[in-house]
């Protein structure tokens, strides 16, 4: 058995260490690129979301390179994403690509017998001992968190660094650095060391750079190649962002959801909006407006693909939320066809709106 | 106390209910008309642009609503069935609505389970709170409501016509006979005749579904998926047609989940949304039913793709 996974950010870096962790034998498809994307939007459905198509490019990449069975997540969220696990497991089917598909999905569907029964067949092959398996599983969470922890210091940092670029450089540096490494416990030492210097960077303090919370649908925010890199772009132009969707995030959020505690405060400030969850993350996308408005940012970023059912309710949402909180926001719609160029124009000018509302002392400053 | 009701989305399959469910509380009721070009426009200029068409035209019966009624109904509808949904666009309509159109009425907008009676109460006693207080009145307002929609049969199934097809799509997509065109009766005037998913028994439809690796957990998808897969089957019918809204998540996925268990069974999708031409339209049908009348006449099936796939095998 050789298992793959599909990519979502920095995803693949915690599942190396989970299959290295658990001795299993595994292929990371290669990073997502034009190349996967294209093989996906000439096999998938045309009017499919944007995260379905890259998805089937990198499970072909991977079998390509000799995978034969695919671990994913479920859901029953009434949004496309809980559909995706059947439409792949017969579009490659149709390919002609023998590969079984491992569903992680919520007991509640699927009962949690049967839930066991598809881990099992993940961790029966795996040669180590039951407190080696929930050790490696732990240290996949412990690394997902750490590099989600740097990620997040960088992006906020990139406002105040003294050298412009030095954020995104280490980012770059660590994401391959961890990589190299292939024991677990190697990965976490060097994430430390990483988080460490990402502290050290040098910073200006008394800077009062544009903020930017980027919101929407979790996976085109969390994938940088589905949103054409916006947070790198957003880094160069100097500017702090903050994006609430992990992956971490998401596994708490996932796990506690049956205790309805989870992400109490985000439920409380989407209250007078969106009170009800109405499936995918738009709830979370409303919540996440008012709280960096209410923390004080200069605008947010919506991004979306195109015909994401959850999030084009958002975006009706969310004009009202910009005029009665005069609180700037944009929403893009990310699809296999978005060029790069108009793209980046809505992006600076968004910023230079922002940057001019604070010279215009039109936003309190 | 005049209520406004827009004529739009699920309206058609649940009108008995809610007319008579207000009705019966003492309140008057406003009715938006048939979908027409001014209420597609109103609706295309308020409504988000990414929604799909049905949610537009919803929107434009709201517009066209807006100051003739004191209340505005705007069903929340979240599930018809146990553990099933409708669409996210549904569960969120109010909020759409609400947000896009200025100088609304008060909305009633509780959200509305269907999977137990305890639920519609529920919702009966919430949604009828502006219009009375009297407990007893809104549980028999909701009891008539009940017998009255349990009365209450749709659909089509056309007799005597030499060729039949499979009409499927979302209810509202099959219904207003405005932004599908009239298709019924262009396909009638080709002498093809229509059957939908409605009279269709549902456990000639339940063990396709059981097929599927996982349960659809929309009602929409459940259902389409069963009526096609079994009639095509089944070969009850010559063909499929499909009336899908131009970015519609659930047909996405219930179009491709068909493709594949279907094969080569010949279908036509027909997208619809604002800008659709009637020409374009016209001669996508005919020239289907042209396929089918001479499938049937040949005794063979024809590809729906164009390729004579079937050559060898032709008797003829």
């Amino acid at each position: 058995m050789k298992v793959t996974i599909p990519h979502m950010g920095n995803v693949y870096i915690a599942a190396r260490a989970l299959f290295e962790g658990l001795g299993v034998d595994y292929v990371i498809p290669p990073q997502n690129s034009k190349a996967a994307l294209e093989i996906g939007s000439l096999h998938a459905p045309e009017e499919i979301c944007l995260p379905f198509k890259i998805m089937v490019g990198n499970y072909v990449q991977a079998i390509e390179q000799g995978a034969d069975t695919v671990i994913v997540t479920g859901s029953c969220g009434p949004c496309r994403f809980g559909e995706y696990c059947e439409m792949h497991m017969k579009l490659l089917k149709r390919l002609g690509h023998q590969v079984e598909f491992i569903v992680v999905d919520a007991p509640k569907a699927i009962g949690l017998k049967e839930l066991m029964a598809r881990i099992s067949r993940l961790t029966g092959s795996s040669p180590r001992s039951k407190g080696q398996k929930w050790h490696a599983l732990a240290q996949a969470v412990r690394i997902m968190r750490l590099l989600d922890t740097i990620e997040a210091k960088a992006h906020e940092r990139a406002g105040y660094e003294k050298v412009r670029g030095s954020c995104k450089h280490l980012l770059r540096e660590c994401r391959q650095e961890v990589y190299r490494c292939k024991a677990p416990e190697k990965m976490i030492k060097c994430l430390h060391d990483y988080n460490k210097r990402m502290d050290e960077i040098p910073c200006d303090n008394s800077a009062r750079p544009v903020r930017i919370a980027i919101i929407g649908e979790i996976y085109t925010v969390i994938e940088p190649f589905s949103n054409l890199y916006i947070e790198d772009k957003l880094m160069d132009y100097g500017i702090s962002t903050k994006r609430l969707m992990t992956p971490s995030w998401w596994v708490g959020n996932t796990l506690m959801s049956p205790t309805r505690l989870n992400s109490l405060s985000i439920k409380k400030a989407s209250r007078d909006y969106l009170p009800y969850n109405i499936g995918g993350h738009a709830r979370e996308c409303v919540g996440e407006a008012i709280l960096s408005w209410k923390s004080g940012f200069d605008g947010a970023i919506q991004i979306f693909p195109m015909g994401c059912m959850p999030e084009i309710v958002s975006k009706a949402i969310l004009p009202t939320i910009a005029r009665d909180k005069d609180f700037p926001i944009l929403s893009l719609v990310v699809d296999e066809m978005t060029g790069e160029a108009g793209y980046i124009t809505r992006i600076e000018a968004f910023v230079d709106m922002l940057e001019r509302r604070r010279s215009h002392a039109v936003s309190g400053y | 106390m005049k209520i406004g009701i827009p004529r739009g989305l699920l309206y058609d399959q649940f009108y008995p209910f809610f007319t008579r469910f207000f009705t019966e509380l003492g309140a008057e009721l406003v009715i938006s008309p048939q979908t027409n070009k001014s209420i597609l426009d109103m609706g295309a200029q308020y409504c988000v642009d990414e929604a799909c068409l049905p949610v537009k035209v919803f929107h434009g019966h709201v517009c066209y609503l807006k100051d003739k009624c004191d209340l505005l109904f705007i069903p929340r509808i979240m599930q018809l069935y146990k553990d099933e949904y409708i669409c996210p666009k549904f569960c969120g309509l109010p909020e759409m609505v609400i947000n896009s159109i200025p100088g609304l009425p008060e909305v009633i907008s509780h959200p509305f389970s269907a999977t137990s009676m305890a639920r519609l109460r529920q919702w009966a006693m919430s949604s009828a709170s502006r219009i009375t207080s009297n407990r007893r009145r809104v549980s028999a307002a909701l009891d008539a409501a009940a017998n009255e929609q349990s009365h209450f049969k749709t659909g089509y199934d056309d007799q005597g016509y030499p060729i039949k097809v499979a009409l499927a799509g979302h209810p509202y997509n099959i219904y207003d006979t405005f932004i599908n065109m009239n298709i019924k009766k262009k396909l009638n005037q080709l002498g093809v005749g229509v059957i939908t998913e409605e009279c269709v028994d549902e456990d000639d439809m339940e063990p396709e579904v059981q097929s599927l690796f996982k349960k659809p957990f929309w009602t929409f998808a459940r259902k389409t998926y069963g009526f096609i897969a079994a009639l095509a089957a089944n070969q009850q019918v010559q063909g499929i047609v499909y009336i899908s809204s131009f970015a519609c998540g659930i047909d996405s996925v219930i179009i491709e989940l068909v493709g594949d268990r279907t094969g080569e069974f010949p279908m036509l999708v027909l997208k619809i949304d604002e800008h659709t031409g009637e020409a374009g339209v016209d001669t996508r049908i005919e020239a289907f039913a042209d396929m089918l009348e001479r499938s049937v006449k040949l005794e063979s099936n024809h590809s729906p793709h164009g390729q004579c796939v079937y050559r060898c095998k032709s008797p003829v």
